[in-house]
């Protein structure tokens, strides 16, 4: 097994042209779903497979409650260079469990501290508050899902692009958008080389929120011109780090995207098949990287597993 | 019983008014002691309880708890009081993307002529 072990650590890095292939040829919806999924596994085999570099390096330091079979000869042959790699494992471990703690605890308290701020209002879908600052958030949970928006951002809305903001906004509720976003954020904690797909799937939510509002509102230029205006009054927001880096950012892709035509459902299928065309190519590629990602994460946590049980009658 | 004599008899629903108008000038919630104090001291203590309950009853104001007593909110205020609210939740957390999808984020210089670009097709023929 050797160096397999460390694989689930660096293989999520093979996960990065898929998620630049499914932005671009996939439907947002079967994109972020997609993502999430292949985001969840990797991040769960690279902790596994840290929990147990951790566990073998570590298993014959003095004072540390491990039975001592867990790092017999046999054992530590598996894992090479267990003592520098296992010692490492214990802060990187801990690093990835406080990290992912403090996340969901910060999500539970943004989400009960915005949801108390709206206690004193009246029990609607939607929550317009009187702001000067224009924004627009779904807010899951509580008692009901909330769509809040400030007066200030509908005002510079005509009627229609007001039904598209609000159906966008509706879709990231009814979709359960902020579960998505959560695993992602997690997955990212757990191991860095993953926020590619963090930042791959904030996009596809969004424009899988766009394709519904368009669909509800019955034109797709509505929901662009919507966006447009929103996203230019609403200048003054912290631009998202690197997003001046990597070409147009979010915004301007999700209205050209909106002002193109719709994305077919099942688009997954026609990749594959131009086998002979780049974008072919580079499908193929990529899938059979997972493929391997996957497969071999799985593997290794599965074999360290049973190498373990076999030397640690349990 | 606590009431001293007033100058001049005022109609309840004057009273209510008066407390009202002086509560959404207070700008956050307010004790009933402030609301007194911010009438001029005209009012007893027990009145301004007495009209701050029964325009709780009309739902014209809302009470919270803070401590031993209560602060009150005109609820005409209410939607003011939820956006200030909402504000400093937003304000004070710095990865809020993650939590709360927001329609739109910010945007660059670049992005911004690209969009306006983008927005000049967007109105253009064949519009719907």
């Amino acid at each position: 097994m050797g160096v397999f072990v460390f694989l689930p650590l660096v293989l999520p890095l093979t996960a990065w042209p898929i998620a630049r292939l499914a932005e671009q040829h996939l439907h947002p919806r079967t994109a972020t779903r997609l993502l999430t999924g292949v985001a969840a596994v990797m991040a769960l085999c690279s902790t596994v497979s840290l929990a147990l570099v951790m566990v073998v390096g570590t298993a014959q330091l003095p004072g540390n409650p491990l039975p001592d079979g867990w790092s017999d000869p046999q054992v530590r042959e598996a894992v090479p260079y267990d003592e520098v790699a296992g010692k490492a494992a214990i802060p990187a471990l801990c690093a990835v469990l406080v990290a992912c703690v403090r996340a969901l605890w910060r999500h539970g308290r943004v989400r009960r501290r915005a949801q108390r701020a709206l206690a004193g209002l009246p029990d609607t879908s939607v929550a317009v508050l009187p702001d000067r600052v224009p924004y627009a958030y779904a807010l899951p949970g509580g008692r009901r899902d909330r769509v809040v928006v400030t007066t200030a951002l509908l005002e510079r809305l005509e009627s229609a692009e007001r039904r598209a903001l609000f159906a966008h906004e509706r879709a990231h509720l009814t979709a359960r958008h902020h579960r998505f976003l959560l695993t992602v954020r997690l997955a990212a904690l757990a191991n860095p080389f993953l926020r590619p797909l963090r930042t791959a799937v904030a996009y596809t939510a969004e424009r899988w929120a766009d394709e519904e509002a368009a669909r509800e509102v019955g034109s797709r230029r509505v929901v662009a011109r919507a966006i447009g205006k929103a996203a230019l009054v609403s200048r003054g927001t912290p631009v998202p780090t690197l997003a001046g880096l990597a070409g147009p950012g979010p915004v301007p892709r999700r209205v050209a995207a909106l002002l193109g035509p719709a994305p077919a459902a099942r688009a997954w299928p026609s990749v594959f098949r131009s086998v002979f065309t780049s974008v072919g190519l580079a499908a193929w590629a990529a899938a059979a990287g997972t493929a391997v990602s996957a497969m071999s994460s799985a593997n290794s946590a599965v074999t360290m597993f049973f190498v373990l049980q076999a030397a640690a009658p349990l | 019983m606590t009431d001293h004599p007033r100058p001049r008899r005022r109609g309840q629903g004057e009273l209510e008014a008066l407390v009202l108008a002086a509560l959404r000038e207070a700008q956050a919630p307010e004790t009933a002691g402030g609301v007194q104090e911010r009438l001029g001291g005209d009012l007893a203590y027990t009145t301004v309880i007495t009209i701050l309950t029964r325009l709780l009853e009309k739902g014209a104001v809302s009470r919270e708890r803070a401590g031993r007593s209560f602060t009150w909110t005109a609820a005409a205020d209410q939607a003011g009081l939820a956006a200030r609210k909402m504000r400093k939740v937003l304000d004070a957390e710095s990865d809020r993307e993650a939590v709360l999808a927001s329609f739109v984020t910010g945007l660059g210089p670049a992005d911004e002529r690209l969009l306006r670009e983008l927005l000049g097709q967007a109105h253009g023929p064949g519009d719907d």
